[in-house]
């Protein structure tokens, strides 16, 4: 750690196990629930454990991307971060907001719209605290001594995806758009500006694990946010098939998404190729593993499965069944979830000067919460692959065809349990860094 | 060899590019969503029944055009399919239609608020989806389909409401719901007046039937009996 002010990531990072720990019961309340055992309908219902699932995902994520950043970007632009304090209310601004609404949703106040569940009220919180952290972030980056690319696609990343937070808001009567702007924030951030945020959070940890030469890297850097853009905002039609929106959706939609699969994949190979090219062996090798898992699991699970259901001819079928929960936990698990993992593992032993990477339980964590994700995406599948073919295709009832596929979610808890078995090793090999080395001092009134 | 400055023009330009083609995109569709959704039928109910669909979160167990959780079943069609006799009980007891099954949320609305949910769902079901959802193409239903069309046959004399609303609990000749008893030979059992009394208030024939009382009118109530008493 060269700046004192990096170690704000650490408490953002606590943030982010937090909430994932919580996310995790929230699962498996759903997942019980389908089963069949909804013993717990009369406090928590299905559409309240839904919407603080989700929402707990989202949440968690950003607080990862923002610490991230605070770590990123004093070393990229090569000095301390300007007002760390507030970087530590809004820390504290985003988790009272955050909880605040989860509460909420317990008692039945919310938007119901799926991942923007949030009231009105909190969303105008939520954006007062995004532009804090974007001041932040780009005051450092304005005063700092270098302006590299890897901190300018960080920066824009979090930016634009601050603004597209803002389409979700806009007022309609019409059921069709405000499904229509929904998508501007949910695909538009997952298959657009987060994959800025991604590429620009792998590059990082590339340069600093394998020692290639920054300029190749940020060279590849463009490459694939090029053909991320190319193919995911016109690709935001794969949500406009079937919503009331004109014919031509189908077309544009199902060409541009089809093409979407190529920055996964270019993402995988430049990781891959990156670390294979590599002479210097930095000791962190657990961070190099979640770094090109990450890659990988992102190109199976957004790539692959997100191809196998985009093509209107299949989406007719598969559209709003379990074939979507199937792609959405691998997606954002490979993408974002181990992206974030591969960012804590890297910065923990540098925050901390504590070298657990060695650790028989971190390479334990990596492969049980990723056997475990494998196996949660196989049952959701069969699950998911029964239901288009029983309700869709042959035309039986709704909660007759559930019945069916009931076992498959003792399959998905089973899965699931092994799954969180990874995820409490690596929380507690987190918790077993400690916390990091000496006080933030307020450097930038020195500066 | 690829420059970095050159990597960096392609991705300008590409964004650029695609974004604009994305804003001419969704303005063109911005002016022709109202005919396809048809706007005009947007009355101040519809727009309330919205409302309590977003602000009950309907969303989080069920979809709608495809969209939101899937635990309950897609309600697109729902008012085509099981019609407002049907959706209004269910809104008032949910677990009076399906007694033991997965539970629906039981919300306490007003009439007033029932009403504005069904307008919204009809309103829902007269979209034009592009052909969604899909009709099942494979098995029973897809044959039965096609010798419908191939044959001309008359649909048999069941009053639609039977099929939207009884046969989720009582099976006819072996097609149906099991919550009740079945009904064939219904009519030799009961007599038609015992079937009106029955179908107004089953309750007040018989005080623990687990059969709810259904909000019919007196024709549907006469349109049925005279269908059961024929079930010999
Ligand atoms: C906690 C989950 C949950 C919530 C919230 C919920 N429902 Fe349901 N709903 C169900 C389930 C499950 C069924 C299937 C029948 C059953 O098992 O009760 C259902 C069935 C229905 C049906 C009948 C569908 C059919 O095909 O027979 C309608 C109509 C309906 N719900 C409307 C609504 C509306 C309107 C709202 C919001 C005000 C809503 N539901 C909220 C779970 C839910
Ligand atoms: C929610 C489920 C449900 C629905 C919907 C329902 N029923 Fe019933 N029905 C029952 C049950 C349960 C019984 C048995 C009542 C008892 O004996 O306690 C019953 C009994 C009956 C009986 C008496 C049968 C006999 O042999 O005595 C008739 C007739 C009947 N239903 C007709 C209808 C008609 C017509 C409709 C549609 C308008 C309908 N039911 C809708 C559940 C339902
Ligand atoms: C990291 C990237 C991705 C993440 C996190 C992700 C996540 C998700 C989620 C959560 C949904 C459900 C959304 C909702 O219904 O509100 C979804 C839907 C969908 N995704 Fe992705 N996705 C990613 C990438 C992709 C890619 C690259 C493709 C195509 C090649 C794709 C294709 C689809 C399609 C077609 C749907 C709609 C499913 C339906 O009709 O129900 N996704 N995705
Ligand atoms: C470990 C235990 C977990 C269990 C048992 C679980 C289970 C579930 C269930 C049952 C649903 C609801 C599907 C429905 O609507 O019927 C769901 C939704 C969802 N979960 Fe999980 N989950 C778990 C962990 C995770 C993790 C770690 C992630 C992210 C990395 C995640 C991301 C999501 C997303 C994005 C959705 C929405 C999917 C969609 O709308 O298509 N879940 N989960
Ligand atoms: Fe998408």
């Amino acid at each position: 750690m060269k700046f004192k002010t990096q170690k704000i990531a650490y408490y953002f990072f606590a943030v982010c196990m937090l909430l994932l720990s919580l996310q995790i019961v929230y699962g498996f309340i759903m997942g019980f629930a389908h089963m069949g055992y909804d013993n717990l309908h009369s406090i928590i219902p299905f559409h309240t454990a839904r919407a603080t699932h989700t929402n707990l995902l989202v949440m968690w994520l950003l607080a990862g991307f923002m610490g991230a950043a605070y770590y990123i970007i004093p070393e990229e632009t090569d000095r301390e971060l300007i007002y760390p304090q507030l970087a530590i209310v809004q820390l504290v601004a985003l988790v009272v907001v955050g909880v605040t609404a989860i509460i909420g949703f317990h008692f039945n106040w919310w938007e119901g719209r799926k991942f923007l569940e949030i009231p009105r009220p909190l969303d105008y919180l939520v954006v007062v605290d995004v532009l804090l952290f974007i001041f932040l972030i780009g005051g450092t980056i304005w005063k700092g001594k270098r302006y590299s690319t890897t901190s300018i696609v960080l920066f824009f990343g979090l930016l634009t995806a601050a603004l597209l937070y803002l389409p979700g808001m806009i007022p309609t009567t019409n059921q069709t758009m405000d499904s229509y702007w929904r998508w501007w924030v949910v695909h538009l951030w997952v298959e657009g500006v987060w994959e800025l945020i991604m590429g620009a959070i792998l590059s990082f940890l590339l340069i600093k694990l394998t020692g290639v030469d920054r300029e190749i890297i940020e060279k590849w850097l463009y490459v694939i946010v090029g053909f991320t853009f190319l193919s995911g905002i016109l690709g935001t039609g794969h949500h406009y098939y079937f919503i009331g929106t004109p014919r031509y959706w189908l077309m544009i939609g199902g060409f541009f998404s089809a093409l979407e699969p190529l920055a996964f994949l270019g993402m995988a190979m430049y990781a891959i190729a990156m670390a294979k090219k590599g002479g210097r062996q930095h000791p962190n090798r657990l961070a190099l593993t979640w770094t090109i898992g990450c890659a990988v699991m992102s190109f199976v699970g957004a790539g692959f499965l997100g191809f196998a259901h985009t093509l209107p001819q299949v989406n007719i079928y598969t559209h709003g069944t379990l074939v979507t929960a199937m792609h959405g936990h691998l997606a954002f698990w490979g993408a974002y979830a181990m992206l974030i993992f591969a960012m804590i593992a890297y910065a923990m032993p540098q925050l901390t000067g504590r070298k657990l990477f060695d650790n028989g339980w971190s390479v334990f964590a990596f492969w049980t919460s990723n056997i475990g994700m494998v196996a949660m995406t196989l049952a959701f599948a069969v699950a998911g692959v029964a239901q288009v073919y029983l309700e869709r295709r042959m035309g039986l009832d709704f909660l007759q065809v559930q019945k069916e596929i009931e076992v498959h979610f003792l399959g998905l808890v089973l899965a699931a349990s092994l799954f969180s078995l990874g995820i409490f090793a690596f929380i507690w090999i987190f918790i077993k860094y400690g916390l990091p080395k000496g006080k933030i001092e307020n450097v930038s009134a020195a500066n | 060899m690829l420059t970095k400055s050159a990597a960096k023009k392609f991705f300008i330009i590409g964004t650029v590019v695609c974004s604009g083609c994305f804003v001419l995109l969704t303005v063109d569709t911005i002016s022709r969503v109202p005919k396809q959704t048809n706007a005009d039928k947007i009355t101040p109910q519809v727009i309330h029944g919205k409302d309590l669909w977003d602000h009950n979160n309907c969303m989080g167990c069920h979809t709608i055009m495809g969209e939101g959780a899937y635990y309950a079943p897609e309600l697109t069609k729902v008012y085509e399919r099981r019609g407002e006799v049907f959706i209004k009980s269910m809104l008032k007891d949910p677990a009076s239609m399906y007694p033991g099954q997965r539970k629906m949320q039981q919300y306490n609305f007003t009439d007033e608020e029932i009403n504005s949910l069904v307008a919204f769902l009809k309103w829902v079901g007269e979209v034009d989806l592009n052909g969604f959802p899909a009709k099942p193409d494979m098995g029973p239903a897809a044959a039965k389909a096609a010798t419908m069309t191939l044959s001309q046959i008359p649909t048999p004399t069941r009053p639609v409401v039977y099929d939207q609303v009884c046969v989720a609990c009582h099976a006819l000749q072996g097609q149906g719901g099991v919550v009740g008893p079945a009904l064939d030979g219904v009519g030799t059992r009961r007599a038609h007046d015992y079937l009106v009394s029955w179908l107004r208030d089953p309750l007040a024939v018989k005080a623990d039937s687990k059969m709810p009382k259904l909000p019919l009118t007196d024709e549907q109530i006469q349109e049925l009996a005279s269908f059961l008493s024929s079930q010999k």
